[in-house]
């Protein structure tokens, strides 16, 4: 089994992540105003160049592999889209940002390039989704939104390979596919499980999660006959609009707010439990697989992982904050503000320390992916061997672990 | 200073997304709700007194009142259930709780949170809830605590 890579990129969460096409170079943003790219160095990852123009808080990142334009979106309310220019005064390489016209009138929350590369969504509190394509006669990126059935924030979105379907996860507690047809842009496309008449807002699905939760992440298989949708309710679902079936799984942990798939019938998602569960299946069912983090094994940065709460048999409900009540029972240990800082007492076993925020395809060709990068708000960025499943280890075989002492 | 905070904004948007577009509604009426929950009561005492405890929670737990205008039914159901809870023996809790469907798990850990919410937590003991709480929350994780948290249909 192949360890993780793991990359301390910042002590600040990173609200997104995004590779460009070789792997060589990825644009993250560290909660903050600014995209700060770093280049690999031999086993390192070394901050190059910042992209500064937003005024507010940058929500999401996509780096387009093969036309390499990176465009980012913001709380600001804005989109730009990044391209590598030459600068006419100095000679030097530079990257150039055009302001996108989103016509939005709250926060940008995500961002992706469609699979050609001519087009992008933006989701946004505006109860829209602005589909954004190029006018080479106005030199500029103009916007069409999708508006109707949404009823509150657009968290996440996803292209249908076919470059013209979209999902999109919303707090109003759905997950819809739209079609985000574009005449200047796409050509017909071809009959789908989805439909086949598909001028743009045509609604070609919309599915409830079971439990009421915020749809946080939404992505199509890599056909694209398949969808699957995580929501805060902790469940992860998998619809097939052709056969009527949807597939959900009530996981025991806390919610997952990111997925992707790596074949047709694997799916890598992690979220609030800080370590990436693959789910996999077919149309005759679906289950949690395992994980891709080996709590049992030590890290890679040697020694045994050190931490409380890994014996808990209810997760992480036995948290630092517990076992500072509970030292401060048992052993008349009080401690003092401060005192505890760097003493790791709030150590997770898990690879990333706090929650993961995004998941990503790193290696390998769609429907065929061999390694996933993942990055948080702890500051890490990790990529992860796919294939090195490890089974998760459940509540009651920590309750057997107890029994025994 | 911070009245502001207090005025009803909703007022000023048309497009307003009210609670009960947040989830599908039951859907029997409140009054067939109120005499199927009535039912049930003698048809779990009846499991009760076979000591079949496990069958009895299933009872109880299928179908639950939920929604506006069912208060009667609600707090009915609520009755039962912890006469349920208040009969069985500790070290049997962990077999039951297993033995339940995720779905009726949800829906036990829901009335839990209810009984605790109750003004002087009514007839229940708390210890008796909290030992239901912990032996759920072994088996059905934190998840079913967040789906508690997150589902609109509220018991």
């Amino acid at each position: 089994m192949s360890q993780p890579e793991v990359y301390s990129l910042a002590q600040t969460p990173i609200t997104s992540h995004a590779f460009n096409g070789d792997r060589s170079q990825v644009a993250v943003s560290l909660s903050s105003k600014d995209v700060q790219i770093f280049e690999r160095q031999g086993h390192d990852w070394q901050p190059t160049e910042t992209l500064s123009e937003h005024d507010k808080i940058i929500t999401s990142i996509d780096w387009a592999p093969n036309t390499n334009r990176i465009v980012t979106s913001s709380q600001d309310r804005n989109a730009y889209v990044w391209q590598q220019t030459v600068d006419p005064q100095t000679g030097s390489t530079i990257w150039k940002p055009t302001l996108v016209l989103l016509r939005i009138n709250r926060a940008a929350t995500y961002v992706k390039w469609s699979p050609n590369e001519d087009k992008f969504a933006v989701a946004s509190g505006a109860r829209a989704i602005a589909i954004c394509s190029f006018d080479p006669e106005g030199d500029w990126w103009v916007s069409r939104l999708l508006k109707k059935p949404i009823r509150s924030t657009v968290l996440s979105v996803d292209w249908h390979p076919n470059n013209v379907l979209l999902a999109a996860g919303s707090a109003d507690m759905k997950a819809r596919v739209f079609s985000a047809y574009i005449k200047d842009v796409d050509k017909r496309p071809a009959a789908s499980v989805w439909g086949e008449k598909l001028p743009f807002n045509t609604i070609c699905g919309e599915y409830s999660s079971p439990s009421g939760g915020w749809v946080h992440t939404v992505g199509f298989s890599p056909s694209g006959d398949i969808l699957a949708f995580a929501s805060h309710d902790s469940t992860i679902n998998i619809v097939y609009p052709g056969g009527p079936a949807i597939y959900t799984i009530k996981s025991n942990t806390l919610p997952l707010v990111t997925l992707t798939w790596t074949t047709e019938e694997t799916i890598v998602a992690a979220g609030h439990d800080c370590q990436p569960y693959v789910f996999s299946g077919n149309e005759s069912g679906w289950q949690l697989a395992g994980t891709l983090d080996d709590t049992n094994a030590a890290k890679s940065s040697g020694g045994n992982r050190a931490g409380y709460g890994g014996a808990s048999p209810v997760g992480r409900l036995n948290s630092a904050a517990f076992n500072t009540f509970r030292n401060a029972d048992s052993r008349g240990m009080g401690s003092s503000p401060g005192q505890s800082a760097g003493s790791g007492e709030s150590e997770l076993f898990t690879v990333h320390q706090n929650t993961i925020t995004s998941v990503r395809p790193y290696d390998g060709a769609p429907g065929a992916v061999s390694r996933v990068s993942t990055s948080g708000v702890d500051g890490k960025l990790v990529v992860w061997d796919v294939n090195s499943v490890s089974p998760v280890q459940t509540l009651t075989a920590k309750m057997g672990g107890l029994h025994l002492k | 200073m911070d009245a502001f905070r207090k005025i009803d904004i909703d007022q000023y948007e048309e497009d307003v997304l009210l609670e009960e577009e947040l989830y599908d509604a039951d859907p029997r009426d409140p009054a067939t709700v109120l005499t199927d929950t009535k039912s049930k009561v003698g048809a779990v005492r009846g499991s009760l007194s076979k000591g079949d405890i496990a069958g009895a929670l299933n009872l109880v737990l299928d179908s639950p009142p939920y929604g506006p205008n069912v208060e009667e039914a609600k707090n009915l159901n609520l009755q039962t259930l912890v006469s349920i809870l208040n009969s069985t023996k500790s070290t049997e809790i962990p077999a039951i709780v297993r033995a339940l469907s995720p779905d009726a798990q949800d829906t036990l850990m829901k009335y839990l949170y209810k009984g605790m919410a109750l003004p002087g937590w009514g007839d229940v003991s708390g210890s008796i809830l909290l030992t239901w709480h912990e032996k759920l929350t072994e088996v059905a994780g934190t998840g079913c605590i967040v789906r508690v948290m997150t589902d609109r249909r509220t018991v």
